[in-house]
């Protein structure tokens, strides 16, 4: 029951982040998708997952709550409760078919690898080479942005 | 409950967000919405067969969808403060007055 719930909410707040027509509202939305995925992980059995998703949703959302100042724009028609009470019917609706229906047929058939063992032994390789990819994206970014800022100083003292 | 059909709900409400909305936020969102449906099936299915090497698979695709959103975002940023606008159909078709300004300072 839990899970169906939880699901149904995942639909909803899904709903909410895309037809919300403030974009602030919407990434708080988009938080709430997150926050419920990882619940859902935690409440399947992949504890170490929902961690993950949990950190990366949450540094995700505040990167896009900081840049959501800068790049949102104040809405020309502000979201009416019955709006909003509409979302949520048919967010609710989409989740129906999840909760009622069935076309995955499981045979059972369960492999013991555990978590650790699958992470460190199997695919040790490449949780270093990712870190290694996300220091050069972060890197490249940086100076991407830094390059940006100082051309639009050079600009704005030319002018 | 069947989580097939969930990620094909939540992918379906990403996609449907890509296509409709012009805003480069919600853009964002709905291709975070994807890559979360995407990763829901492949956790389920993981997860419902104990299968270790794909939770450790699915920790290499967050890190991969993290740099994806990083590099996104800073797209956006740059092409909000290039163009002045965060509407995306007036990113990609310019509006026509500005390409005539341009092309008579160039004559100029």
């Amino acid at each position: 029951m839990i899970l169906e719930l939880v699901s149904a909410g995942l639909v909803i707040s899904a709903c909410l982040a895309i037809f919300l027509d403030e974009a602030v509202y919407s990434v708080a939305a988009l938080a709430g998708t997150f926050l419920l995925t990882a619940l859902l992980y935690a409440l399947s059995g992949a504890p170490y997952v929902a961690i993950f998703q949990f950190a990366v949703g949450i540094g995700t959302v505040a990167i896009l709550f900081l840049s959501g100042e800068t790049l949102s724009e104040t809405p020309v028609t502000k979201t009416q409760p019955k709006q909003l009470i509409g979302l949520g019917v048919l967010g609710a609706v989409l989740s129906l078919p999840a909760i009622f229906l069935s076309v995955s047929h499981q045979n059972g058939v369960t492999y013991s690898v555990p978590f650790g063992e699958a992470l460190w032994d199997l695919r040790a390789l490449d949780v270093v080479l990712q870190g290694l990819v996300i220091m050069t994206v972060a890197l490249g970014i940086g100076i991407v942005l830094y390059h940006k800022k100082k051309s639009s100083k050079k600009r704005s003292v030319e002018q | 409950m069947d989580f097939v059909i969930l990620s094909m709900v939540m992918l379906a409400i990403g996609i449907y967000g890509l296509l409709t909305q012009r805003h480069l936020l919600k853009v964002f969102v709905s291709i975070e919405l994807v890559a979360t449906a995407a990763t829901l099936n492949f956790v389920m299915l993981a997860s419902s067969a104990s299968i270790g090497v794909g939770e450790s698979f699915l920790i290499l695709a967050f890190s991969t969808d993290t740099c994806v959103s990083a590099v996104i975002l800073a797209l956006l940023v740059i092409a909000s403060r290039k163009y002045g606008t965060t509407d995306i159909s007036k990113i990609v078709s310019p509006e026509p007055e500005d390409e005539e300004e341009e092309n008579t300072e160039a004559d100029a």
